[in-house]
C-alpha cells in the first residue's frame, strides 16, 4: 500500500474486517454442507478438471503430496546447484540448470484446490449464512441426539464421497480414524489422569490379536486355527464382538499392570509400563498358536470406513462423556493433587484404575481395527516406534482435552503422510515440529479445552436479527 | 497482502501457460518400488533405489522400453515404507490406485511383503518382491511373485552341502526367536538335517531375542552338547558377535550361515573371525563373471561398494518385469488390462538368465533357482564355492 493513497487502504481493512465477520457467522452446518457440495463436485467434475488443468491425476491429500514433491524436487535441485558452483569456484566447468519437474504441479494442484474445495465452502458458507442458521436453530431445538446423528450422517457423507475417489484416500482416512482413537485413549491416561504411561502399543496388540484370534477362528480358512467355524456372511455382525473381546483383553493387561504399578506414582509407573510393553512383545513372539514373530494373517475384510467411522465417534463420544463426568473431574483432582483429592472423598486408587482400564479397552479396540485394516498383525509392529508416534500425536495435540487428541492425531498422521516425499528428512520435520510446540505451546496445541458438542453445533447468529 | 496475493496469481497464470501440453508427452510406463527408506534397515532400501536408478538410466539410454513397436518412457515411484508394516501397506495403495503404476518392485522384508502382497493381489496388480523369503508372501496370491529361493529350499541346501561337505553328524543351531526370518530357517534348517542323520542329531538349538549381545550361556551349552558344526542363519551385526564370542571362547567347529550374512557389513564388522567360513546365497560378488560382474562393477563404480544381495537381486527382479511387459506384445493404456498381461507374461517366464542365476517361474509364484555356497577368503571377499540346484 502507498502512503498517498489511505482510502484503499481504508477499503481493503473494512473488507477484511467484513470477511472475517461474515466468516464468524456461518455454523458447522453451513461448513459441512458446503465440504458435501464440494465433495461431490469433485466426484462429478473432477475428471474434466483434470484435462483441462492438464494434470496427471486428482490430488490426493488435497494436494499437499504434489507440492511436497515439487518442494523437493527443487530442494535437491538446488543442493545440485550448489554443488555445481562449488565446483565451479573450484577451478570446475559450469554444467547443468535448474530445470522444472516435468511436469512440474504445484499451480495447477493449488487451482485445483481452490477450485474444488476452497471456492465452494467458501461460497456456499457465506451465502448461506441465513438459512443455515435458521436450520441450525431448528436443529437444536430437536433432541439432541437426534440432531447430532443428522450431523454425524452428514460428516460421514462427506468422507465418504471424498474416500470414494481413489481408494488411498480411503486407507488413509481409515488410519486416521484409528489413530484419533489411540491418542483419545491415550489422553485419558497420560493428559487427564497425569501419570506417563508407556504400555499403549502393548494394549494396541493385546487388542489386534485379541480381534483377530476371533476373526480368524471364526471366518477364515487359516493353518494356524483350521477352517473357518462360522460362514462368512455372519462376519460383520460378529466384528463388534471381536473388537469387544480386543478391547476386553487390553483392559485385562491393564489390570495386570495396575495392580502392582498404582502402588508406585509417577516415573516408576512410566517404568513398569515400558516393561509391559516389552513383555507383551515378546510374550506374542514366543507364542506359535498366534504365529509367533511371522505374525498371523488372514483377517477377514470387516473394518470398511463406515465401521471406522462409527467406532471412532463410539470412542469420541463415550470419552468426552467420561471426562466430563463426576469421574472424570475426580480424575483431574487426583491428577493435581491426589492427597488433597484422598481427603476430599475420592477413592484415588478406583479412580484412577477406571480410568486406565477404560483407556486399555479403547486402545484395545483401536487394534482390533487397526488389525483388520492392515488384514496381518505382526508383534514388530507394535514396539517403541509405534509409542513415540502415539505419545507424540498426544503432546503435539495438547493435553487434557478431546479437541487436542483429534487435532493431533489428524494432523501428525496428514503430515506424515504428506511429507512422504522427503523421505529421511521427514523425520527430520516431524520432531521439528514438535519441539517448536513444545517450546512455545508447552502443554499442546488445544490443551485443557472441554468439548461440548452442543455449543459447537449452535446456530451462529439469531435467526431474527439482521446480517 | 494483496499486492501478494496478485504476485501468486500471475505467477499461477503465468505457469500455467508455460507448462508444457498434454500431447506433447507420451504416456510412460510407471514402476512403483516399494523399499525400506527409512526405518531399521536403510542400508536394503539404499541398495533397492541404487539398482533401480541404474536400470532406469539404462533404459533412458535406449530411448525407453520397447514394447511391440512403440518406445515408452519409464517413470519410476519410489516409495519409503518405513520399514513398517502398515506404511508398506499405504505406500502399495498409494501406488495402486494413486500412482496407478504398472508393476510394484518390492517390499523387501516379508514382513512387510506379506501384508503388502494381500493389497497387490486384492488389487490385481503384479507386484514381485525381490528378497523376501516367507512361503505366506506368494501363497494363494496368483499376481505376487518374489525374485528369490525360499526357507524351505535354503535349509535343505545346507544340510546337504555340510553332510556332503565336512561328513559331520552332530549340529546346533543358534537363532533369534523373535524375528520371523531366522525363526524359519532354524527351524527349515533342523527338519532338514534330521531327515538325514536322524531324530536328536541336532544336538542344541538354542535361541536368543533380537538386540541381544551377549551369546555365552548359548555358546558354552553348544560347546558342551558334542555338536560338530554350528548353524547361526542371522543378520550382519550379529554374525560379527556370534563368531567373535565363539571364537573367544575356544569352540573351533565350523560356523555356517545363511543369506542374510551376505551384505558387506559382514566382514567389516567380523574381520578376520569370519575368515573361511561358509554361507548360502543369492550370487558371489568375487569372481564373478559376464553380466553379473558387469553389473558388480558399474555399481561399485557409481555407488563406491560392491552391491550385496538385495541390489543384485533387485535389479534381476526389474529385468523381469522389464521382459515380461516386453513380452506383452501391446499395451493398452487400460491399467487393468496391461496389468493382467504383465502377470500372465511373468508366470510363463522360462530360463530367465538373471544375475543371480537361472530362474524359471512356476505359477505360484516362486522361481526356481540355483543357491550358491560362498565362502569367505583370507582377503575377506565372498568366494564363490559351489552352486546348488534343486
Amino acid at each position: 500500500m502507498t502512503p498517498d493513497n489511505p482510502t484503499s487502504e481504508k477499503h481493503y481493512l473494512r473488507l477484511r474486517h467484513n470477511v472475517q465477520h461474515r466468516l464468524s457467522l456461518v455454523p458447522i452446518l453451513g461448513w459441512l454442507l458446503g465440504a458435501l457440495l464440494a465433495v461431490i463436485l469433485e466426484q462429478l467434475a473432477g475428471d474434466y478438471l483434470v484435462d483441462a488443468l492438464d494434470m496427471d491425476k486428482m490430488p490426493s491429500l488435497l494436494g499437499i503430496l504434489a507440492i511436497a514433491k515439487d518442494i523437493k524436487y527443487f530442494l535437491w535441485q538446488g543442493w545440485d546447484q550448489l554443488v555445481i558452483i562449488g565446483k565451479m569456484f573450484a577451478g570446475g566447468a559450469f554444467s547443468g540448470v535448474v530445470s522444472v519437474p516435468d511436469p512440474f504441479q504445484t499451480p495447477r494442484v493449488l487451482l485445483y484446490v481452490f477450485l474444488v474445495y476452497f471456492l465452494p465452502i467458501a461460497l456456499f458458507g457465506t451465502l448461506t449464512i441465513r438459512p443455515a442458521n435458521w436450520m441450525a436453530d431448528k436443529l437444536s431445538k430437536l433432541p439432541s441426539a437426534v440432531s447430532v446423528i443428522g450431523y454425524l450422517i452428514l460428516l460421514y457423507l462427506v468422507m465418504h464421497i471424498w474416500a470414494d475417489m481413489s481408494a488411498y484416500r480411503g486407507m488413509a482416512l481409515r488410519f486416521t480414524l484409528i489413530a484419533v482413537m489411540l491418542t483419545l485413549s491415550l489422553n485419558v491416561i497420560n493428559g487427564y489422569m497425569g501419570e506417563f504411561s508407556c504400555s499403549h502399543p502393548g494394549f494396541m496388540a493385546l487388542g489386534a490379536y485379541g480381534a483377530s484370534v476371533v476373526t480368524v477362528v471364526l471366518f477364515a480358512n487359516d493353518k494356524l486355527f483350521g477352517a473357518a467355524l462360522l460362514p462368512k456372511f455372519l462376519a460383520p455382525a460378529f466384528f463388534p464382538l471381536a473388537l469387544v473381546v480386543g478391547g476386553a483383553v487390553a483392559s485385562f493387561g491393564a489390570l495386570l499392570i495396575a495392580v502392582p504399578s498404582f502402588r508406585t506414582r509417577g516415573d516408576y509407573l512410566a517404568i513398569i509400563s515400558l516393561a509391559f510393553l516389552f513383555i507383551v512383545k515378546s510374550l506374542i513372539e514366543n507364542l506359535e498358536i498366534v504365529g509367533g514373530p511371522r505374525g498371523l494373517k488372514g483377517q477377514p475384510d470387516l473394518a470398511s470406513l463406515p465401521v471406522v467411522f462409527t467406532w471412532a465417534v463410539l470412542c469420541i463420544w463415550t470419552i468426552n462423556n467420561f471426562v466430563r463426568s463426576t469421574l472424570g473431574k475426580a480424575l483431574n483432582a487426583v491428577r493435581d493433587d491426589e492427597v488433597a483429592a484422598n481427603a476430599m472423598t475420592v477413592n484415588t486408587r478406583r479412580t484412577k484404575m477406571t480410568a486406565f482400564l477404560f483407556g486399555a479397552f479403547w486402545a484395545g479396540v483401536a487394534g482390533g481395527l487397526f488389525a483388520h485394516v492392515l488384514r496381518y498383525v505382526n508383534p514388530a509392529t507394535f514396539g517403541l516406534q509405534k509409542l513415540a508416534e502415539v505419545l507424540a500425536m498426544v503432546y503435539f495435540g495438547g493435553l487434557n482435552s478431546v479437541y487436542g487428541s483429534i487435532v493431533g492425531a489428524v494432523s501428525i498422521s496428514l503430515l506424515s503422510e504428506a511429507l512422504r516425499p522427503f523421505e529421511l528428512f521427514k523425520w527430520v520435520i516431524i520432531p521439528l515440529l514438535l519441539i517448536l510446540v513444545m517450546i512455545y505451546r508447552p502443554t499442546g496445541l488445544i490443551a485443557f479445552r472441554e468439548f461440548d458438542v452442543r455449543s459447537v453445533l449452535k446456530p451462529k447468529q439469531n435467526p431474527e436479527s439482521e446480517v | 497482502m494483496r499486492k501478494a496475493l496478485y504476485v501468486v496469481l500471475a505467477c499461477v497464470v503465468l505457469s500455467l501457460i508455460l507448462s508444457p501440453c498434454a500431447w506433447g508427452r507420451a504416456k510412460a510406463i510407471k514402476i512403483g518400488i516399494n523399499a525400506p527408506l527409512t526405518g531399521d534397515i536403510p542400508k536394503v532400501g539404499e541398495g533397492t533405489r541404487y539398482a533401480a536408478e541404474m536400470w532406469k538410466a539404462d533404459i533412458d539410454a535406449a530411448g525407453g522400453l520397447k514394447v511391440g513397436k512403440k518406445k515408452y518412457p519409464v517413470e519410476l515411484y519410489i516409495e519409503d515404507n518405513e520399514s513398517k508394516a502398515e506404511s508398506a501397506v499405504r505406500a502399495n495403495t498409494k501406488l495402486i490406485t494413486d500412482d496407478e503404476v504398472l508393476v510394484i518392485v518390492g517390499p523387501q522384508s516379508s514382513k512387510q511383503a506379506v501384508p503388502a502382497g494381500e493389497v497387490a493381489n486384492n488389487w490385481k496388480t503384479p507386484m514381485i518382491s525381490p528378497w523376501s523369503t516367507n512361503p505366506d508372501t506368494t501363497k494363494d496370491r496368483p499376481y505376487v511373485f518374489r525374485g528369490c529361493f525360499l526357507d524351505p529350499f535354503q535349509g535343505p541346501v545346507l544340510a546337504n552341502f555340510i553332510t556332503e561337505e565336512f561328513g559331520f553328524k552332530k549340529a546346533a543351531v543358534l537363532y533369534d526367536v523373535a524375528s520371523d526370518y531366522p525363526k524359519g530357517l532354524a527351524e527349515f534348517f533342523k527338519e532338514a538335517w534330521e531327515k538325514l542323520h536322524g531324530r536328536g542329531s541336532v544336538v542344541a538349538f538354542e535361541s536368543f531375542t533380537t538386540k541381544d549381545v551377549d551369546f555365552s550361556s548359548q555358546l558354552n551349552k553348544i560347546r558342551n552338547s558334542g555338536a560338530q558344526v554350528l548353524f547361526t542363519p542371522q543378520y550382519y551385526n550379529e554374525v560379527a558377535l556370534i563368531v567373535q564370542q565363539a571364537n573367544s571362547k575356544g569352540i573351533k567347529m565350523p560356523i555356517v550361515g545363511s543369506d542374510s550374512w551376505g551384505s558387506a557389513e559382514t566382514v567389516e564388522l567380523c574381520g578376520e573371525d569370519c575368515y573361511g567360513l561358509f554361507f548360502s546365497t543369492h550370487y558371489a560378488a568375487a569372481g564373478a563373471k559376464g553380466a553379473t560382474k558387469a553389473f558388480i562393477d558399474r555399481y561399485e563404480k557409481k555407488y563406491g561398494y560392491i552391491p550385496d544381495d538385495v541390489g543384485a537381486l533387485t535389479w534381476d527382479a526389474l529385468r523381469l518385469v522389464q521382459s515380461a511387459i516386453e513380452s506383452c506384445g501391446k499395451l493398452t493404456g487400460r491399467i487393468e488390462k496391461d496389468r493382467k498381461c504383465v502377470r500372465n507374461a511373468l508366470a510363463k517366464i522360462k530360463k530367465f538368465d538373471g544375475i543371480t542365476g537361472n530362474m524359471t517361474f512356476t505359477e505360484e509364484g516362486d522361481p526356481i533357482k540355483c543357491a550358491v555356497i560362498v565362502r569367505i577368503s583370507e582377503k575377506g571377499e565372498y568366494e564363490f564355492f559351489k552352486s546348488v540346484c534343486p
